[in-house]
């Protein structure tokens, strides 16, 4: 059905329901007018106002109520007024609905007429065609055995010393490892041993007092962290110490930590046959409160 | 229609259709005119227009048009009577003393 004919089905419908007195000429004028309408929506709204003119036009044109109360619940005014009320809101409902319809046969078709037009913009879908298998229960042939022949191979032999050489000095001592690749040969004198002196703290090295952490003094704490620090031959520290072992307390190993940062340039470097060398060894710092 | 001088209900609607009337007295309209320049809906247009000529206040004729040769049907054309440009001057004139008629 077209919007023309439907436009023109709802002006018939609504002339017919109209005063018999009225209806051919309404039908006529409505019809005259609706050609004066350009837009579609606005003829479709025109069509839909004079159905709605004709329910009122009819309500206006039957005989005046009589209250069949009694004057004395009512004025006369207010009952005819109340059934007035129903009728309307009865009326009202049915146009909304009419309208509402409407509105979901518009938006319908529009939507189906989106949806044919974007498949005809949509190209086909892509066919998908199986392979046929050739050899379906076929496995591919198998290759052949490759020769394999045992070859024996030789690694030659590594040798590892591990000697431990005490130092004369301090007890300190410290590990070597020799890697003989070939086997050195053996020599007529006794190997050369360098004496080796560890570092240690040197002058002006910080006092342990001014790194005691302040919460550690309030809470009575006291004991003492391993600190490993790596120094050069000026007695510079050449990486970040460690807790070699701690005090069990986080507190002061952290102070223990930020006293051998603070002591960087005040190590006493360790020396082999006098000379300072780089090394790394374990410092221990005791932090102990004075009664 | 009866031509009895009537009262009408007024109502915004009727007040805007009467004051489009009023500015020229004499002139004939269709409905789709008034509509085009009250932009009032049809299903409040019409019901007024037959309640003024039900009044009294309005007059109504076919438009003289052969409609073959004018590619459209005829419309209905109303005009203002003089009860009706009477009793319209008056409301308007009421209103413009503040009391509502």
């Amino acid at each position: 059905m077209s919007q023309r004919s439907v436009t023109h089905w709802l002006i018939h419908h609504a002339a017919r329901h109209a005063p018999e007195s009225l209806s051919e000429r309404l039908e006529e004028e409505w019809l005259a007018d609706l050609e004066a309408r350009t837009s579609m929506m606005s003829r479709l709204r025109f069509a839909i106002g004079c159905c709605w003119a004709t329910q009122v036009i009819v309500f206006e044109h039957q005989p005046e109520r009589v209250a069949v109360s009694s004057p004395a619940i009512g004025p006369k005014s207010l009952i005819a007024y109340a059934d007035q009320n129903f009728s309307f809101v009865s009326l009202r409902s049915s146009m909304f609905f009419l309208v509402l319809s409407l509105h979901i046969v518009l938006i319908y078709g529009f939507m189906t007429a989106l949806s044919h037009t974007n498949r005809n913009a949509i190209p086909d879908p892509l066919q998908n065609q199986a392979r046929p298998r050739s050899r379906p229960n076929e496995l591919p042939p198998l290759l052949p055995a490759p020769d394999l022949k045992h070859v024996p191979i030789e690694v030659p032999k590594l040798e590892t010393e591990l000697r431990y050489e005490p130092d004369p000095d301090g007890g300190v001592t410290t590990d070597t490892v020799h890697e003989h690749l070939p086997p050195t040969p053996p020599t007529p004198s006794t190997p050369h041993v360098a004496k080796r002196v560890e570092g240690g703290t040197g002058a002006g090295f910080p006092d342990t007092a001014d790194f005691y952490p302040s919460v550690s003094i309030r809470l009575g704490e006291q004991g003492s962290s391993t600190v490993r620090v790596c120094v050069d031959a000026k007695g510079r520290l050449t990486s970040d110490p460690t807790t070699a072992k701690g005090s069990g307390s986080t507190r002061l190993d952290e102070g223990a930590l930020r006293l051998a940062r603070a002591g960087s340039g005040h190590y006493r470097a360790a020396t082999e046959d006098g000379q300072p060398v780089n090394s790394c060894y374990s410092l221990g710092i005791r932090f102990q409160l004075k009664n | 229609m009866g031509k009895k001088d009537r009262k009408v209900r007024m109502s915004l609607q009727t007040l805007r259709v009467l004051g489009e009337f009023l500015e020229n007295p004499a002139e004939l309209l269709s409905g789709a005119e008034v509509h085009q320049r009250c932009g009032i809906a049809s299903g409040t247009l019409y019901p007024i227009l037959l309640r003024l000529e039900s009044a009294g206040w309005f007059v109504s004729q076919w438009e003289s048009i052969d409609p073959s040769s004018a590619g459209r049907p005829r419309r209905r054309l109303y005009r203002l009577t003089s009860t009706g440009l009477k009793r319209a001057s008056e409301v308007f004139a009421s209103f413009n003393r503040g009391v509502l008629a």
